[in-house]
């Protein structure tokens, strides 16, 4: 436990910017946590309650959520918390049923619902115990509630900031030995919360990662090519150059940035270097071609994935035939927010800042494309302007990462609308082929089903982490 | 050549082009990142500000066009007794899902209420029409721009 207690501490000094809801703690605040008994508490001799949020917020209301479980447990109010965005760690903040750290398959709650209680019984009962040790009673005499520990029978009563220090030097105990509350003791799960989330979406104090400064920070507007696999074959840096406000025209293998002091310039930047593409080995893909080789692998023998007598036989003896095509388009996400990451890339690190939904696998990614260990890639998350799947994707970041490799300081990268749409990772097309057999009376007797289309793991490079994300998913739904 | 504008009371410079949208002037250059880049061509209503009190899209407004005229962003908006009352409304009735677009609503609806104190829903359908909400919370928008307009004319 004093290994995964440190750990933690690092991994949390990582974190920065994370701070969404704030409550006038000191900035220094956060530093000063005393008790940190796991990785989603940690508590500062004032008092202040700080909750690291394992999943991301983009909407749903799990930061809130989230620290109702936690809350409900440690016995602190919902008005008391700090939030935290958690840094990336698997091993502190996987979920457990997508066995990574991943916000998605609505599966948040299922898999968080009890450890989170957990977490905040253990932090609870080494609070209590602190007291009643303080205090020479047995521990089964006092109670805990909304930030301190009370002994009815002597009137006592300790903040959980006095208990902070003794209550840090105490034995943790295992999360499962911990004593839960029976739901008819529940005061937060259950009721209608205040979402925590939302009184700085109001006032436009709320950070997205598209909302991230930085000293010095330079923006990026980027053009990738419109062809998949496509390449920048000629281009005029010296017109974007001398679009007021332009610092540098950057290449990659697949786009170009134009690096400037604010987002117009660099708009204007992108324009005036007039790219030419060598679009590559997939010129004339387009959706028609699409189209037809699913239309014609619908009619192929494929994979089967449920057989029960045979369909065949039945449909060529029924008295009618229904015969039906459906078709389900591409279609981008189309989040709000459009796709954004902001880097700082030093020789020895890297620091990314930006909203994901999966902090661990562009840790990972971004790892194997620079060679730097993981723990050299920092992930600072953010609130999500709309994730929907889209924010599962590293592609961005991996742009990003490859531009401010070559840029000296931090750099934004911020994709216009029409990047964001034309190179969303789309839902792909499905064509989906069926017949129906039916007889006399118009009673089914048989049906069959064939399926074509593309999977939506097809494009995403392999990480150590991946294909238990891909069989999770691919059990699941089509888009997560 | 540095360009003048007054932002939410105080003028405030930029050494930009003078066909520089207002939106990137505020978010990247004065540093007032609570007003949205969403689309760039006023189709989603994201960037929403007020020009002497009337809504704009500020991605598509060049700064050089503002003049004297006062620029009041969401930052600002809890100064006026709409933008406070909108505020309470939208966290009493919880309208936020993600957020982003918020500021874009906030600021349309503000608008629409100083020039409109009491909006039928056809009213609000109409103000409202350019301000797309991915998570789809507009029956909330308009029932928090009700709620708004019944606690203001209650003060």
């Amino acid at each position: 436990m004093r290994d995964s207690r440190r750990s933690f501490l690092k991994a949390a000094a990582a974190v920065s910017g994370g701070l969404i809801v704030d409550l006038a703690w000191p900035a220094a605040a956060a530093s000063a946590a005393v008790f940190a008994p796991n990785a989603f508490i940690r508590i500062d001799r004032s008092g202040g309650v700080t909750l690291v949020m394992p999943m991301v917020e983009m909407g749903q209301g799990i930061y809130t959520a989230m620290a109702m479980l936690l809350a409900e447990e440690l016995e602190v109010g919902l008005g008391e918390v700090r939030l935290e965005h958690a840094p990336p760690n698997d091993a502190l903040y996987a979920n457990s049923l997508l066995h990574i750290q991943t916000t998605g398959q609505s599966a948040s709650i299922r898999a968080f619902w009890t450890p989170l209680r957990q977490a905040g019984a253990v932090g609870r009962t080494l609070l209590v115990q602190a007291a009643a040790n303080q205090w020479a009673v047995d521990a089964s005499t006092c109670r805990a509630a909304l930030g301190a520990v009370l002994h009815p029978a002597s009137g006592r009563r300790a903040g959980y900031g006095e208990l902070a220090d003794a209550a840090a030097r105490l034995p943790v105990p295992a999360r499962d030995s911990v004593a839960l509350k029976q739901s008819k003791d529940f005061t937060l799960i259950g009721t209608p919360a205040k979402r925590l989330d939302t009184p700085d979406k109001v006032n436009g104090r709320a950070q997205f990662g598209i909302d991230k400064r930085l000293p010095g920070m330079k923006i990026a507007a980027i053009a990738i090519s419109p062809a998949f696999g496509g390449k920048p074959k000629s281009l005029n840096a010296a017109a974007a150059r001398a679009v007021k406000g332009v610092r540098e025209v950057v290449r990659t293998d697949e786009a170009v940035a134009v690096v400037a002091d604010h987002m117009w310039a660099a708009k204007k930047g992108l324009k005036a270097a007039a790219i030419q593409w060598d679009d590559g080995p997939n010129a004339n893909l387009d959706s028609a071609a699409i189209i037809r080789q699913l239309e014609e692998a619908s009619r192929q023998p494929g994979a089967v994935a449920h057989n029960s007598g045979d369909a065949a036989k039945a449909l060529a003896g029924a008295a009618q035939r229904l015969d039906a095509v459906y078709q389900l388009p591409f279609l981008a996400h189309g989040a709000m927010e459009p796709m954004n990451c902001t880097v700082h890339a030093r020789k020895d690190g890297i620091d990314i800042w930006l909203g994901t939904q999966a902090p661990t696998l562009t840790q990972a990614m971004v790892a194997q494309l620079t060679g730097l260990p993981k723990d050299a890639i920092r992930i600072h998350n953010h609130l999500l302007g709309g994730g929907f799947g889209r924010r599962l994707d590293a592609d961005g970041t991996l742009h990003a990462v490859k531009i401010a490799q070559q840029v000296a300081g931090p750099v934004k990268v911020v994709w216009s609308r029409e990047e964001d749409i034309q190179h969303d990772l789309y839902r792909p097309y499905y064509y989906d082929r069926l017949s129906a057999g039916l007889d006399a009376n118009g009673r089914p007797v048989a049906w069959t089903h064939r399926i074509a289309g593309s999977s939506v793991m097809a494009n995403r490079p392999q990480t150590e982490a991946l294909p238990r994300l891909c069989s999770r998913i691919s059990r699941g739904s089509r888009s997560s | 050549m540095a360009i003048t504008i007054k932002v939410n009371g105080t003028a405030r410079h930029a050494d930009v082009d003078a066909d520089t949208p207002l939106l990137w002037v505020l978010r990247d250059v004065l540093g007032m990142p609570g007003t949205k880049f969403g689309c760039g061509i006023a189709l989603c209503g994201a960037c929403t500000v007020h020009v002497d009190g009337v809504p704009r899209r500020s991605c598509i407004t060049p700064v050089g066009s503002i003049g004297y005229s006062a620029v009041t962003t969401i930052e600002a908006i809890d100064k006026t007794p709409q933008g406070k009352a909108l505020q309470q409304a939208w966290l009493d009735l919880e309208v936020v899902q993600c957020g982003y677009c918020q500021s874009g609503q906030i600021m349309s609806a503000a608008a629409l209420l100083a020039a409109t104190p009491k909006p039928t829903d056809a009213d609000i359908d109409a103000a409202m029409a350019g301000n797309v909400c991915r998570c789809g919370t507009y029956q909330r928008i308009r029932a928090a721009i009700h709620r708004a307009v019944k606690e203001t004319s209650n003060a």
